[in-house]
């Protein structure tokens, strides 16, 4: 077989620049049992430069996977509980007056850092969550009259949990899209659960080793970005992204009165990007049907608004998305 | 004989006059009469009843007019196992000879088996003062007991069994309009659902592809012949080519063996094929090749070898024949297809 000269240098390169994949893989695996979705997951984040937005009941390893990420690419890393008092300035920094010099200085808040952890997002006031996705979007936080770049890469983890609705404040939905891939995790397996307890009671802690600097990541990200779209692949994206938009025009009818409002551009966008770092993933330098399809659930569950008729039928989201994926025509 | 009877006197005279007295007075005792010519009688329906069973008890006095009589006052019981369920009022009929005919009614019941005796009513006769007392006749009333007396030492067991009650259409034909209002708001509320439904959800059309009239097989093949004819590769439509052989075949594909393979992907149509249809894996090698070769063209720009062309429609050709229906014709059929054959050829 004989390939064209682009798609064969592209191969060659993700090749290459994707060996650090495995390496990564099994630095996580080494901390973290089971969860290989939230694994996945946090490395196409990771990839296509997009932010996640974690469902999950508490104790499924949330803080200690980001934390090792944060380990493993030599990366900053902070936490955030986010609590009903808390405070923009809390987060993002504020101006205090320093005796010393006579002057107000800038005091950075805990979202300078490489990789945030915003745990319960849903806990803290509007006002907060405005700020955090605010920088999460921009990538850039003003203080006073002073605009800051934040550091690259940058990758917010923002987890809610699903039990608990009394005193949080549910994220608007024009925020929830900001967040590239929505993971909801589940409980490990018996095994998973039964390495677990052994590696707590022996305390034995397999630690991560630091295998990767940060400019790695950039420099994969722009390498993700080439990976090859064919025509075909884009349309079948659009017609994914529509079919959540207009479902009757694709024999769905009866998802019109249950579906409020469909997926918005950022959702094509998203949906392109994380294909792409799927595909790169799996040491691929082209996007087959499978990758969309393999990421389509974490990108457009959370973009899907369901009427309160859905909601009576107990229609869920991903019902939505999984009879669009089997009604569109692959290409 | 008589000088017997009259010695016999003379010794006895003392004994015999004494014998009469008692005779008269009780000869006199039985004719309830007083000097007032007042009479009480109790008179009961029968003098046996069931346990628990109701009988009339009938107390009747015939007094002259002006008389006046009180009648006996029961509380609940007229003895202590006959109990009154009902008590009448006082009646009264006047007769023709200067006489009057007083009457209660009490209806009474038992449950105590036996032989029970009815004292004696007293009926106390006034003329201004208390003159006199009148006595009814005692009475007796058996109860029977119909069941089987309860000894817990054998054990429990039913007084009666459990009795069968055969369904008549009679019996709900009282309910008969409740059902069939029942049935209308039903039917009613069922209407206005799907109505509601079918509002809501568009016309409640459901999407079913519709089914070819001819085998799967012979459109697929008819299909690949047109991509052949149109020397697609051969004029540089390498892309246009493998689009068009993969989806000849996963129209083949979903036809022949009902797989949505048309909204799959190349790795789920082959990961279906595999367990659904049970196909030899040189078979399956050869679907495989086209997909797969397919999917690189369409996705990755991959631009295969001529060879490679014609062994995909070959391998495309190869996977139809070998896996197509076999359809069973009927001998009629077959001596049609065969006439028709034949026909042909002689034209």
């Amino acid at each position: 077989m004989e390939q064209s000269v682009d798609i064969r240098e592209l191969n060659e390169r993700i090749k290459n620049e994707s060996s650090f994949v495995d390496l990564l893989t099994i630095e996580m695996n080494k901390v973290i049992v089971g969860q290989k979705h939230l694994v996945e997951g946090l490395l196409i984040g990771l990839l296509s430069d997009g932010h996640i937005l974690l469902e999950g009941v508490p104790g499924l390893a949330k803080t200690l996977a980001i934390n090792t990420l944060a380990t493993i690419v030599d990366a900053k890393f902070s936490r955030i509980q986010f609590t009903p008092d808390l405070l923009p300035a809390d987060l993002l920094g504020t101006m205090i007056y320093s005796q010393k010099n006579e002057e107000f200085i800038i005091k950075k808040g805990p979202i300078f850092t490489n990789f945030v952890l915003a745990d319960e997002i849903n806990r803290a006031p509007a006002k907060v969550q405005s700020a955090l996705l605010e920088a999460m979007q921009e990538r850039q936080v003003t203080i006073g009259e002073t605009t800051y770049k934040l550091e690259e890469p940058f990758l917010v983890m923002a987890t809610q949990n699903p039990i608990e609705q009394e005193g949080t404040y549910p994220l608007p939905e024009a925020q929830v899209d900001r967040f590239m891939l929505k993971i909801v995790i589940d409980y490990p397996q018996k095994e998973e659960e039964q390495m677990i307890i052994r590696h707590n009671l022996a305390q034995s802690f397999p630690k991560a080793s630091s295998i990767l600097k940060p400019d790695d990541i950039i420099r994969a990200r722009k390498v993700v970005k080439d990976v090859y779209m064919d025509e075909k692949i884009e349309k079948y994206i659009v017609d994914i992204v529509f079919a959540t938009r207009f479902p009757e025009k694709y024999n769905l009818e009866k998802y019109k009165e249950m579906i409020s409002y469909g997926c918005s551009p950022r959702a094509s966008i998203s949906l392109s990007m994380a294909a792409k770092a799927y595909a790169f993933i799996k040491r691929r330098g082209y996007v087959i049907p499978e990758d969309v399809r393999a990421v389509c659930h974490d990108v457009l569950r959370h973009r899907i608004g369901l009427s309160y008729e859905a909601e009576a039928n107990n229609v869920t989201s991903i019902e939505v998305i999984n009879d669009i994926l089997n009604t569109v025509e692959v290409p | 004989m008589n000088s017997i009877a009259i010695e016999f006197y003379k010794y006895h005279k003392t004994s015999i006059k004494a014998l009469v007295v008692i005779f008269c007075c009780i000869f006199l005792s039985g004719i309830k009469t007083n000097a007032q010519n007042v009479s009480a009688s109790a008179t009961l329906d029968s003098t046996t009843i069931l346990i628990g069973g109701q009988i009339d008890l009938r107390i009747e006095v015939s007094q002259p007019e002006g008389l006046k009589v009180n009648f006996p006052v029961f509380n609940d019981t007229i003895t202590k196992s006959i109990e009154i369920v009902e008590k009448g009022e006082v009646d009264s009929i006047k007769m023709d000879n200067d006489r009057i005919v007083l009457s209660q009614l009490y209806r009474i019941t038992s449950f105590d088996s036996g032989l029970h005796y009815i004292p004696p009513i007293k009926i106390e006769v006034f003329d201004g003062e208390l003159k006199n007392m009148v006595d009814t006749d005692p009475l007796s009333l058996r109860v029977v007991n119909p069941f089987q007396e309860v000894n817990p030492e054998k054990g429990m067991f039913d007084i009666k069994g459990v009795q069968d009650s055969p369904f008549k259409l009679s019996e709900i034909l009282e309910y008969i309009y409740w059902v069939l209002g029942i049935l209308v708001v039903l039917g009613l509320a069922i209407w206005g659902y799907l109505y509601y439904k079918r509002k809501h959800q568009g016309d409640g059309k459901v999407f079913i592809k519709a089914k070819p009239d001819e085998p799967a097989h012979i459109i697929a093949i008819r299909e690949l012949d047109k991509v052949k004819e149109a020397k697609l590769w051969e004029n540089n439509k390498i892309k246009e080519f493998y689009t068009s052989v993969s989806n000849i075949l996963r129209e083949y594909i979903e036809n022949r063996y009902d797989i949505p393979a048309l909204e799959q992907t190349s790795i789920e149509i082959l990961s279906e094929i595999k367990t659904s249809a049970k196909i030899d894996k040189e078979i399956f090698d050869q679907l495989n090749q086209v997909l797969e070769l397919s999917d690189l063209v369409k996705f990755a720009k991959f631009e295969p070898l001529p060879d490679e062309h014609a062994l995909s429609l070959m391998n495309a050709y190869f996977f139809i024949e070998k896996t197509k229906e076999n359809l069973i014709k009927s001998l009629e059929e077959e001596k049609d297809l065969m006439l028709e054959k034949e026909k042909n050829s002689n034209e």
